[in-house]
């Protein structure tokens, strides 16, 4: 199976690589780079979601102790000054070596003397976080995410189009950047699903386009009134036939205090449901507030909140609250970075299905190491602790806590 | 014997310098100011015309933040960053753009016509370097202390336009001059900047900037 998901990723780069062979003949530049991940991480016993599982951490017993975590392989292609291409692949080896495309878009971001326009076209990320700035959305302080931002890596992904003017500080020779962002969306109706039946979790496994994702086979979805919701989800899916949206604004105070605030708003129809995927529209909104200030050249403090409700069925059988914050310090010396990060995020259930219990509270403490070896090689060390607790577990006769601790040595190779 | 005094001249003269103070209004030293000299006798050498001059791409910076070039030259625009940056200009004194990779150097781009180009990257916008096109031989950009030293002969000497420009002119494209006298080689010139400079713009970037 390895050797198979290998040789596809050898054929998807000899493939882009060509690509870009040919259409440099025809003055389109391009650019590919990638990484490759290896992890030796404890495994818990616990079953991961990913194989319907009832485990809090991305690595189970089923998972190799030694192995490649992550491939990406992230290419641009420039046709003309305004217009781009992007596209970034990625592989992982859990649940049973998915390989796909996490990112693909086509750009326009012309040339501005003032305020500048842009545009992206597509399936990407929203830029409202401010945790993810490495290559293929992955992290440069800690291998696991924030739980925040692993379930936007796993359930969120705009299909559609995003605009931005921005008053570049620099253009206007003052110290702040100020842009106002906005995208119309389809897809994406069935984000929530793993808030309700899981909750928040720190991982680093992002979701590729057509993902069906897994969670635990919690027992409320044998229940009459949720027999057509399959014990998965299909995130980036379309059900409802109707637009999303997000709005957003960017600050940033001469690059040492950034904020990024959105309002999301998938605008999904919770009475909608596709019978043939077993997928449920949810009608998920949340607001994200991400803050970054550089105390020093070497220290940095981020944070990030959200705070949403997500609901499905006809009439809103299923209804939670939810926030989600971290707080991260990150310091830099030599070739050394020394990362913390404190996390919590809770799930608060509204409706009356008390059949089906969603509450969940997830805290976490995150620490990491890592060394820059060479511009290619870079080493790292992460300890994770996870506490858990999902009034789903009891009705499963499991207990209503658990506390996983992680240990992952990594190495990651740039090219 | 004449020889020998020539000899004496050119071990005592040649690689003298004129120092050149720049301070502003209060008298602090003033880091990053360009100077350069006009007149006939301070025009560029045939080595410096053929020279090629480099404005680099470094861990999302300009480097140097301020070249000066005497004009009809070539300069460069090596990529050390293994992303591709995009640098332009809009500038009066030359308009051009390229998308620059670090494995694919492109032909250097040549600059006629004296004046302030302002350099950007279209994406990393904080990105912000200047090339001085100018009209001489003898220039410098101020250090540290607000010291240039700009290196003479002593067939140098007499009249010349000192010219003084900073990043934080008001007007980009209209620098400062004085006419000057020079003596000796080794003479000390105090420039007191006529203006209030704009504030200072410190921005802090680093690698986890890139995501914008």
């Amino acid at each position: 199976m390895i050797q198979t998901n290998m040789s596809k990723l050898v054929v998807i780069a000899f493939a882009v690589a060509l690509l870009s062979e040919c259409t440099q003949a025809q003055e389109v530049t391009g650019q590919l780079n990638g990484l490759v991940e290896i992890t030796a991480t404890n495994t818990s016993e616990q079953k991961s979601w990913l194989r319907q599982g009832w485990g809090v951490t991305r690595f189970d017993a089923d998972s190799d102790v030694l192995g490649v975590s992550r491939a990406v392989l992230s290419g641009r292609m420039d046709f003309s000054s305004a217009w781009s291409a992007h596209a970034v692949a990625q592989y992982v080896p859990e649940p049973d070596h998915k390989l796909g495309f996490t990112e693909a878009y086509i750009q326009y971001q012309p040339l501005a003397q003032g305020y500048q326009f842009s545009a992206r076209i597509g399936g990407f990320y929203p830029r409202m976080s401010l945790e993810n700035p490495a290559i293929g959305w992955s992290s440069p302080y800690t291998l696991h995410y924030s739980g925040l931002n692993a379930w936007l890596a796993e359930e969120i992904r705009t299909f559609g189009a995003e605009f931005e003017l921005k008053r570049a500080a620099r253009r206007f020779r003052s110290k702040h950047d100020v842009s106002f962002v906005g995208a119309l969306f389809k897809g994406n109706d069935p984000a929530g699903t793993l808030i309700a039946w899981r909750g928040f979790i720190p991982h680093d496994r992002q979701s590729v386009f057509n993902e069906r994702v897994a969670f635990a086979r919690v027992k409320s979805l044998y229940a009459r009134q949720l027999r057509f919701q399959g014990q998965y989800v299909e995130p980036f899916s379309e059900i409802d036939g109707r637009f999303g949206y997000y709005v957003g604004v960017h600050w940033s105070y001469l690059k040492r205090h950034s904020l990024r605030a959105y309002w999301y708003d998938n605008n999904g129809d919770p009475g909608a449901l596709n019978y043939t995927t077993k997928q449920y529209a949810w009608d998920s909104k949340f607001w994200s507030l991400a803050w970054r200030s550089k105390v020093s050249s070497q220290t940095q403090f981020i944070a990030q909140a959200l705070y949403g409700n997500t609901a499905m069925g006809p009439r809103r059988g299923v209804n939670n609250d939810f926030y989600s914050w971290y707080a991260m310090l990150s310091h830099t010396f030599s070739d050394y970075r020394v990362s913390g990060r404190v996390e919590q995020s809770k799930v608060m259930d509204k409706d009356t299905w008390t059949f089906d219990p969603n509450a969940s509270l997830t805290n976490g403490v995150t620490l990491n190491v890592s060394k820059t070896i060479s511009e290619a090689w870079q080493v790292g060390a992460e300890f994770q602790f996870i506490d858990y607790e999902a009034q789903s577990r009891p009705v499963a006769y499991l207990p209503l806590g658990l506390s996983e601790q992680v240990w992952r040595i990594s190495a990651q190779y740039q090219f | 014997m004449k020889k020998i005094f020539i000899w004496l001249g050119f071990i005592c003269f040649s690689s003298q310098a004129l120092d050149v103070r720049i301070s502003d209004e209060r008298g602090n030293a003033i880091v990053g100011a360009a100077v350069w000299l006009t007149g006939s006798k301070w025009q560029a050498t045939e080595l410096q015309e053929n020279k090629v001059y480099s404005m680099g791409q470094q861990d999302r910076a300009f480097v140097p933040h301020t070249l000066i070039v005497p004009s009809g030259t070539l300069v460069e625009f090596p990529n050390f960053d293994s992303i591709l940056h995009h640098v332009y200009s809009f500038s009066k004194a030359k308009s051009f753009e390229l998308k620059l990779y670090r494995d694919k150097p492109l032909a250097p781009v040549s600059f006629s016509q004296p004046g302030v180009v302002e350099l950007g990257c279209n994406i990393h916008d904080w990105m912000l370097g200047y090339i001085l096109v100018v009209n001489s031989g003898v220039y410098g950009v101020s250090d540290e202390q607000g010291i240039v030293q700009l290196t003479l002969d002593s067939s140098q000497l007499g009249n010349a336009q000192l010219n003084v420009w900073h990043e934080r002119f008001e007007n980009l494209d209209s620098p400062e001059s004085k006419s000057i006298t020079i003596t000796q080689t080794t003479q000390v010139v105090d420039y007191q900047i006529q203006q209030t400079l704009l504030d200072k713009m410190e921005f802090l970037t680093d690698d986890t900037d890139e995501y914008e």
